[in-house]
Parts: C-alpha cells; structure tokens; sequence
C-alpha cells in the first residue's frame, strides 16, 4: 500500500500531468495550424474576429445564456467551473507540493475559502449530475464519457475534501490514494476528451464561425475532383 | 621540486593525515560512500588510509596523488587544465577543464576523482597542498601526522634518507624507494616492508614516463599529415592526367 | 510510404525519449543519469557514440577518395548518401560528446588553451576542422534546392564545386589523423587496456579498420535506403565495395596479428580468460569471417551474404571499439561497468536524430543521383496529389496534417512515460541512501537545536524510547515520531505528543519540590500568583540552588553530523594522556602507538594491559 501511494505520488503523476500538459499544447497547436490553413485556403477574408472575440469572452459570463436555458444549469455549471479550475489551482497543500519538487510557488487561497469552494463544486457537481440523469434532453445528449469524467471528478473533489479534515474515518493514506488515481486518471484523459475544451475555449468559436463558411476538406475533394476528371481524360 | 615521502613502517593508521587534509581543503566530513570505488578516494577525500594485511599484521598505506614528475594526466589534458608547478606538484585549473575526463583514465595510479553528483562538475585530486607549500608551509597531511611516518621536504633529501634508512635497516624494508624510478619518477614515494604493487593498476610500472607512449604516435602526426595530403594530390593528378591522355587518343582515333 | 511512416515513428519516439533524459543528464548531472564511476570515467557515450561514431562514418572519406581521386565513377551514385551520412555521424559525435563532457558549454576551449602534447587535443581539432569540410562537402546538394536559388548562395555554390578536390584531399588527411588518434588516445594507458587490444601501433589498427568499416557501412546503408525509399540495389557496384573490404580486412588482420606475434603475445589468445573469448569472437566476426567470406566472387554478389557480411563487420567493429574504450579496461575487482537505460536511450536518440534528419534529406534533396529511377519516379509523380501549394502557402490533403498528429502523439506520451520511469535520483538529484528505522544506539541523550541558534534541549532519547515501546510495541513506538522514513518528513516535534508541557522531567521533579516545601502552601514560592502556572510564571531554578547551579557553560550544539566513535575516543583520551605525558615526563605516553600497539589485541588483552601498564597512574591509587 505504501509503495501504491508512493507510486501513485510520483512517477504516475509525472505521467499523467505531463500528457495533459503536452497533449493539450500539441491539440492547441494543431487546432492553430488548422485555423491559419483554413483561412489562407478562404478566398472570402472578411472574418468579423472581434465579434467572435466577443462572443468567446460572453461564453464565459454566468448571466449571459441565463434566459435561454433552465437558468439553474447556467449558474451551477459556472459555480462548477469556478471550483474545478481555482481549487487544484490555487489550494495552498497543492502550492506546497508543487514547491517542494520543482520550486515555484505562488499566492493561493485560504483554507475556508477553498473548503468552501470544493463543496460548492461537490453541490453543483452532483447536480449537474443529477440533470443528466434525469432529465430527457440532456440525457440523450450525453454518453458514457460524460457520466464518467463528471462522478471522476467528484470523487477527486470528495476525497480530497475528506483527506484535508484532521479527524476522517477512513486511514488518511487510502483516501490519498483514491484521490490521486482518480485524479490521474482525469488529467490523462483531459486532451482525449471534452475536457480539451480548457485550452481550446479561445478557438472553437474561431473553428466553428471558419469551418461555417468552408468545409475544411473542401480543397481536397477539389482536388479529387480534379484528379478524377485528369484520369478520365 | 618538494616531495612527500612515507614510511610504511611508521605509519599506526591514525587518520589523521585524512583528517588534516579534509579541514584544509574544506572537504565536507563524514564519509560519502557513492560514486566512490574501493579505495576511499573521491571528490571530496584527497587523501585516505588503507588497509593491508601482512601475515596477520596490519599495515598502512596512504593512498594519495603521486606527483609524477612527468604526469600522464598533464600530458593527457586537453585543455592544459593540469599542469605540472616549480613545487612539483600537479595542479588543477578549474577554469580550463571542460570535463572530458581523459586525466582519469590515463592515470596509472587512478588518482583523480570526478564530482559526479553535480551538475557542474569537476576533477578532484591532492594537490600537494600547493598554495601552503608556496607560503612556505607543509601539506596538510604532514602536519598532521603524529608519528612523522609522513614527511615533507625536497625530493632529493628525502630520497637520500630513504636510502639511508633503507641501508641501516635492510631487514625492515624492501630494498628500493617506491616511486624513484617508476614512470619517470614521482614525487610522492614510500618505503615499505610490504610491496606496493595494489597503488597502481597493475604491478610493475616500468621506468618510462607514460606521455613518451603518446609521443612515439603524436610527433608523426605532422609527417603523416602531409605525405597523405601529397600522395592524394599525386594520385589524383597521375590518373586524371592518364585519362585526359586517353580522351586525347581516342578522339584522335575517331 | 506507410513503412516510411511506422519507421520514422519509432525514430520520433527513440529521440523524444532521448529528449527528457537529455533534460535530466544536464539539469542533474552525470552521477544522477549514467553508471560511470571513479574506476570507469568513460562510458557508452565515448565508446559508442564518438568512438564508433567516428569509425562508422568512415564512409564518407573512403567514398570520396574513390570518386574523385581515384576517379572510380562507378561509386558516384553511392556518394552523396555516403557524404550525408558522414556529416550527420560527425554531428552525432559531437552531440553525444556534449553529453558525456561534464562541462558541455566549454567545448570550444580546446581552440584557445593549446596543449600539443596530448592526443585528444589533437583528435578535437581534425573533428572540428572536418565536420567543417563535410559541410562543404554537402553544402551543394541542399543548395541544388528550388527553394535556395538565391544569387549569392548559387555565387558560393559554384566556389563549392570548384573546391571539391582540395576539400576532398583534406578531408583524407584529417580523417586519416583522427581516425588513427582515436587508437592513439589509448597509448597512455599501457596498464589499464588489456595486452590483448594495447600496441604501440593501435592508430594504425584503427585507421585500418575504419576504412574496413565504412566500405561496409556504405553498402549496409545502401540495403536500408533501397529498403525505405524503394530503390533497386545495385549488385555489381555493392560487389565492389566488398571486394575492396575483403581485402582492407586482411590487412587488417595481417596487422593485428603480426603485432600480437612481434610482441609476443600470441599466448594470450588461448589462456582461456574471458579477454581472450571476447577477442577471438571480436576478431572473427568483425574481420575474419567476412574478410574470408567476401573474397569469393560468388558470395559477393549475393545479397543476403552481402548484408550478412557487412552487418557483422559493423557489429564486430563497433564491438571493438567498445572493447578498447570500455570493457578490456582494467577497473577494481568487482566493479563492473553496465551503463544505465538513460545512457543506451540517449545513443539511440542521437542516432534516431540523424536518421531522422537523413530521411527528411533524402526526401526533399536529390540524394540518389541515378538518372534512370529519377526519371521513374518524376513519371510516378506526375499523376500524384500535389502536397504543398506555393503560392497560397497551403498544404494540400490530409497526410502532412495526419503525419504531424501521428509524430506529435507519439512525442507527447513517450516524453510522458519517459519522465515517468526517470529514477528519482534523475528527478531531485544527488541523494543519500535512505536510512531503515532502527533503535537508536549508544545515544541516551540528544542535544537539540530546531532552530540553529546554537542553544540547544537535551532530550532523553532512550527514556523516550523505553516508555514508547511499553505503550505501542517495539517497532511502533520508533514509528511514534519517526514514520519510517517517509520522504521530506521530519520526526514528530516534541510538541505534538508534551502539549501541555507543565509536568515534572526527570530534570525538575515537580512532586518532589511540592513534597519538600509543604504541599499546595507552596506554590507561590515559584509560580507568579494569580497567573496560569506555566513556565513563563515560574521563577528559575537558580534562584533557590544558588550554590548547586554552577555556571554551566552550555556551548553551541555540534555540528549536526554526529561525531564519529574515534573522534569522541581520542578526544576523551587525548588530553589526558597529554597530561600525564608532562606529569611523568614520558613523551610515550600521547603518542598513537602508545595505546594501538601491533599486532591488535583482544579487548580484554587490552583492558588488562591498561589496567598494569598503561595505567600506573590509575585513578585508583587516588595521588593525581
């Protein structure tokens, strides 16, 4: 069990953390080279860029979408974000690891405020939970994988909030263990799935507002068509 | 040309010599057992005590530097970071070492010692206490030593009392100063009852200083250089001439 | 172009490995990432990658020679390849020479502290000066490119050209120099190779063996790029070569055997020592048997034997460098030189590296000269997808984008898993060996000083030790404070367990004072009244035992390395003994061999010598 935590608290995390943060660069890099052959293939230049700036940036805004959908899903799934990205971000415990190893650290949050944080996401993740499975709309839109990473990240927030009380009845190092894997398991599958959405943000309105206007195969199956005609002549 | 000259005989194992030169080279304490091979020396042991059984008798050696007074490391570098001093003792340049650790290797002796759990690392061995010696001291280890087993002094004096110990007391000793003759003779010698052939990598260093080996190969360098140099150019010019003959020949038959 | 594909995966994933165990060997040094020692300070890294390098990349130099002075036309289709490979192998070598160097960035130091007397100054100077002519050597075939023909680089192009010879000549005589001060390197070291590889004539061994070498690496490489880039092999001219090798490895044998019969030394062949096994098997694989093999005509243009032959000769050659550099060196009984997976996965990086770069030249140049299979391939080309559209800079279709996303996965989970199975030492450094909990011995009490401010507790180790182990159990009572050694964890602070620290020590023994000074009347002859008892209210010892608390010069806690069993001996022997010396006026008495005497004598022999010799002036006789 000591050589599992052991295991799991280092070579393991070296390797998930570092397929997240390669393969999420090598998707934003892709989707970048997509983007600029994409637009030198457009002969029609005239991309409105700040409107789609505007819209990425009002994505981001809680209110913005509130009259459009059940305005709880809105507002719990900002709540939800806010914890998932400030919490393993800013959690001093984390700072302090990530300071013993390579030596860099920065201003983090208050415990209270952290504590506070990780149930609001642990509130708003089981709810969002909960309107996946229960209502229609949402769950014929959703596969195994969105079941999967949401009760993944939750455990990670539920053992992690157990492990940082001083009294827990489970022995601290399993607790430890769960949450470690869990998370493991969650950063490696972060650039194969959804959740490369955290870096692609910025350019999937970009994609979407271009590909809208041409095909990104289109210059092939021209040249397909070309080719065709060049073997029937 | 200064030189250390050690009685085995003499020697009780105290360590204080090791001690001496741990505090004057500002050498960590404690013992560091990685990287370090059998005989104690290693980036931050210059100098150490080893230990030898004779028929049931222990015995002392110290094991350091031998200041060869045409060193195989010297003549090895490639930068000329160790070079021979008018003290006679090797000494290292930090500045010009680029690391390459051919020094090492062509020691027969196997005296110098690299940092090998630093990022930026350097070679390691006795000096001789080099700058002590130039204010007028004596290494370290000698001052060190309480039963006077090692002793510091000109090379010439100090091989004539080894000579003469050896002749008052020819029963104790073998009969010859280690490291007179030896690859050119060194600085650092012993005299001893028990033979000395496990401070080198293999028993019977012959006279020759190691660098004339180097020598023989590297003073042919230049010849070698220009004879190929000149037959390329003559084969190149023999043939090419030959062929523009033929050309000419055939042209002519045609 | 699929199998083009699959291999230039592997070299992708070969060099991204090489990649972070690059980042450890620089960041943590060589201690933390290779098995070299005191005894072995020169490596895979020099054996394989700059010795064998160099030998392998003898191609280049030989290929040239036949071509342009020889004027053998026939090879020319071979050379370019040859030149190419011969620039990337100097490249190689110079890159693994940056890893092995301890101080890489100092490289260059070799070209302003001249020291002629020593072979690798002279070994630094023909490789840099022929890496340099091995560019220029090159430099016209890139700058043949559509994409180059700027007036100025077409300007220096046709200066190339015109040079070709004289380069040419000079890259003989630098290669034919270092090539043989490899071998000369070793000359020094009469005592560490073993008599077996050691000769005075050890350069020209090498010289010899690299020509040997490069003829068969040429044709080696010729049946991979046939293989890669589907070209037809051309038997008669591969033939040549091989006829050319068979007849350098006989001298090459001739030599080699010579030498071992002038110096006597052909005992040593069948003494039977592991030296010996390793070089018969060297001797026969790298040249006998292909030498032997290839001097009949039939077999030479036989294509498998062919291959057969010059993969063993590049097997056997590389074997002997390898033996010379590393494994015929004398090193201390038992240690044994392996190098570690970082240091193989750095020498296949460098080596995917410049088959990598190979391959990218090999597509985008005009390496292979043969005007037939260009013609063949211009033809095939012609009906297919163009890739690239200049003018609008766009890359067409699928596969560029396809390829990069294939490389960059691979990239991105092989650098994952590399620095995943990177030893901790590799990742924080130098370290101790992890210390097992064991019971303390011989310490009953600690000096502790957290803060390092010199002033120190004492701290009953063994009384805490013995109450533990009555409450928890032997090996849980240590675990108590000491948590098996878990990494970057100290023992428990005496806080945690004494948090109210009020209670009587084996130092003050509260219930005794209480008892002595008439009970519960007394506090306030210590304890401040009206404030909580604590020992910030209470009044110091020293105030009662006036006379019993002598100053006590309290000193700095030492150290925080315990001082070694000897040391504390001599230093509670030493003075004494310096004391008695004046007293008695026996200058003996401080001197080493007064206590350890020859031969070493059993604890009681010398309790009792002590107690009748040494000790005359025993304390017991109660005079001094």
């Amino acid at each position: 069990m000591p050589d599992l935590y052991e295991l799991a608290r280092g070579p393991l995390f070296r390797l998930s953390f570092l397929i997240m943060a390669l393969g999420l660069l090598r998707l934003f890099l892709l989707s970048l080279f997509g983007i600029v052959q994409m637009v030198r293939r457009a002969r029609d230049k005239n991309n409105s860029y700040g409107k789609i700036l505007l819209t990425t940036a009002s994505w981001m805004l809680p209110v913005h979408r509130l009259h459009r959908h059940i305005p709880l899903i809105s507002f719990s799934s900002f709540l939800f974000h806010a914890g998932v990205i400030v919490v393993p971000l800013f959690l001093l415990d984390h700072i302090y690891l990530w300071q013993a190893s390579i030596g860099i650290a920065w201003p983090g949050i208050s415990r209270s405020v952290a504590d506070v944080l990780t149930l609001l996401t642990l509130i708003t993740g089981t709810l969002l939970l909960g309107f996946r499975i229960f209502s229609r709309s949402i769950r014929q839109n959703s596969g195994f994988v969105d079941y999967f990473l949401l009760i993944v990240l939750l455990l990670i927030f539920a053992t992690g909030y157990i492990a940082s009380r001083p009294y827990n009845p489970i022995p601290y190092q399993t607790v430890m263990l769960i949450h470690l894997l869990s998370a493991e398991v969650f950063l490696v599958l972060t650039p194969f799935t959804k959740i490369a959405h955290c870096i692609l943000f910025p350019l999937i309105r970009l994609t979407s507002e271009l590909a809208w206007k041409f095909p990104p195969d289109a210059g092939r199956n021209v040249t397909i068509q070309v080719h065709g005609e060049v073997k029937s002549i | 040309m200064k030189g250390i000259l050690t009685d085995i005989t003499k020697c009780v194992g105290c360590g204080k010599c090791v001690d001496g030169c741990t505090a004057a080279n500002d050498l960590p304490p404690g013992s560091v057992k990685q990287y370090q091979t059998r005989d104690g020396l290693s980036g931050e042991r210059f100098t150490s005590v080893l230990h030898v059984d004779k028929n049931g008798q222990n015995r002392f050696v110290r094991k350091q530097c031998r200041h060869c007074l045409e060193p195989a490391c010297a003549s090895a570098c490639i930068v000329g970071a160790l070079h021979t001093t008018e003290t006679g003792a090797v000494v290292y340049e930090e500045g010009k070492c680029i690391g390459c650790r051919y020094c090492m290797m062509a020691c027969p002796f196997g005296i110098p010692r690299y940092e090998w759990a630093e990022a930026i690392p350097y070679v390691r061995k006795c000096s001789l206490c080099y700058e002590r010696i130039k204010q007028g001291g004596a290494p370290a280890c000698v001052e060190a030593c309480p039963e006077k087993a090692t002793i510091f002094g000109e090379r010439d004096e100090l091989l004539a009392i080894a000579k003469d110990r050896i002749d008052k007391h020819p029963d104790q000793y073998i009969g010859k100063v280690f490291g007179e003759k030896e690859i050119g003779g060194t600085s650092v010698m012993y005299i001893s009852d028990i033979p000395l052939d496990f401070l080198a990598w293999k028993p019977d260093l012959g006279d020759n200083p190691l660098p004339q080996y180097t020598w023989a190969a590297l003073n042919k360098v230049p010849g070698v250089a220009l004879g190929m140099a000149a037959a390329m150019t003559g084969i190149y010019w023999i043939i090419e001439r030959r062929m523009k003959l033929q050309e000419e020949q055939e042209e002519s038959n045609a | 172009m699929n199998k083009r594909l699959i291999v230039k995966s592997i070299l992708w994933a070969f060099a991204s490995v090489g990649l972070v165990v690059a980042w450890a060997r620089f960041s943590m040094g060589l201690g933390a990432t290779t098995a070299l020692t005191d005894d072995t300070p020169w490596g895979l890294w020099i054996a394989f990658d700059v010795m064998g390098g160099v030998a392998l990349a003898a191609g280049g130099f030989v290929i040239a020679a036949a071509v342009y002075i020889f004027h053998l036309e026939k090879y020319s289709p071979i050379l370019r390849p040859a030149v190419l490979t011969a620039f990337l192998g100097y490249t190689a070598v110079v890159i693994g020479l940056l890893f092995d160097l301890g101080l890489p960035w100092r490289i260059w130091h070799a070209t302003i502290f001249w020291q002629h007397h020593s072979v690798l100054f002279e070994v630094a100077w023909c490789v840099m000066l022929y890496l340099t002519v091995l560019a220029l050597e090159f430099a016209p075939v890139a700058l043949e490119h559509p994409y180059l023909q700027w007036p100025i680089l077409q300007r220096i192009h046709k200066l190339l050209k015109w040079l070709t010879v004289p380069l040419v000549i000079t890259g003989i005589m630098l290669s034919t120099l270092h090539q043989s001060s490899l071998g000369s390197l070793f000359l020094i070291m009469p005592y560490r190779l073993h008599a077996l590889w050691y000769t005075p004539i050890i350069p020209a061994l090498f010289f010899v063996s690299a020509v040997g070498l490069g003829l068969m690496m040429v044709t080696l490489e010729a049946f991979a790029s046939s293989w890669l880039f589907h070209h037809k092999i051309k038997t008669d001219l591969l033939a040549g070569l091989a006829k050319a090798a068979s007849i350098v490895l006989y001298i090459y044998l001739a030599i080699r055997f010579v030498d071992l019969a002038v110096h006597s030394k052909l005992g040593y062949l069948f003494e039977g020592s592991w030296q010996s096994a390793l070089f018969l098997f060297e001797i026969s694989i790298s040249a006998l048997i292909p030498a032997v093999l290839l001097s009949f005509s039939k077999i030479r243009h036989r294509l498998d034997a062919l291959f057969a032959c010059s993969l063993m000769v590049v097997f056997g050659m590389v074997l002997n460098r390898l033996n010379v550099g590393i494994i015929a060196i004398e090193k201390s009984p038992g240690n044994v030189y392996f190098p570690t997976w970082m240091e193989i996965s750095i020498s296949l990086a460098i080596v995917s590296g410049a088959a990598l770069v190979y391959i990218f030249c090999a597509e985008n140049f005009r390496l292979f000269t043969d005007e037939k299979e260009e013609k063949k391939s211009i033809e095939k080309r012609q009906f297919e997808q163009p890739v690239f559209d200049a003018p609008s800079k766009v890359w067409l279709g699928d596969s560029l984008v396809q390829n990069i996303s294939v490389f960059s996965i691979i990239v991105v989970s092989v650098i994952s898993i590399t620095a995943a199975m990177l030893p901790s030492k590799a990742i924080s450094g130098y370290e101790r060996d992890p210390v097992p909990v064991r019971k303390a011995v011989g310490w009953e009490t600690i000096k502790i000083d957290g803060n390092r401010t010199g002033e120190f507790v004492l701290f009953n180790h063994k009384e805490h030790e013995q109450r533990l182990e009555k409450i928890h159990g032997e090996r849980e009572g240590c675990l108590a404070c000491h948590h098996a050694s878990i990494p970057q964890d100290g023992p428990t602070g005496c806080y945690e367990c004494h948090s109210d620290m009020h209670l009587s020590s084996n130092i003050f023994d509260h219930e005794f004072h209480q008892k002595a000074l008439q009970g519960n009347q007394s506090c306030t002859q210590c304890h401040a009244e009206g404030q909580s008892k604590s020992r910030e209210s209470s009044i110091a010892c020293t105030e009662c035992h006036q006379s019993m608390f002598q100053k006590i010069d309290t000193g700095k806690a030492d150290y925080y390395i315990a001082r070694s069993y000897m040391n504390a001996m001599h230093d509670l022997c030493i003075p004494c003994h310096q004391e008695q010396s004046q007293i008695l006026g026996d200058e003996n008495i401080p001197k080493c061999a007064f206590c350890h005497v020859h031969p070493p004598q059993t604890n009681e022999d010398r309790m009792q010598k002590k107690n009748v010799d040494a000790f005359p002036f025993s304390i017991q006789n109660g005079e001094n």
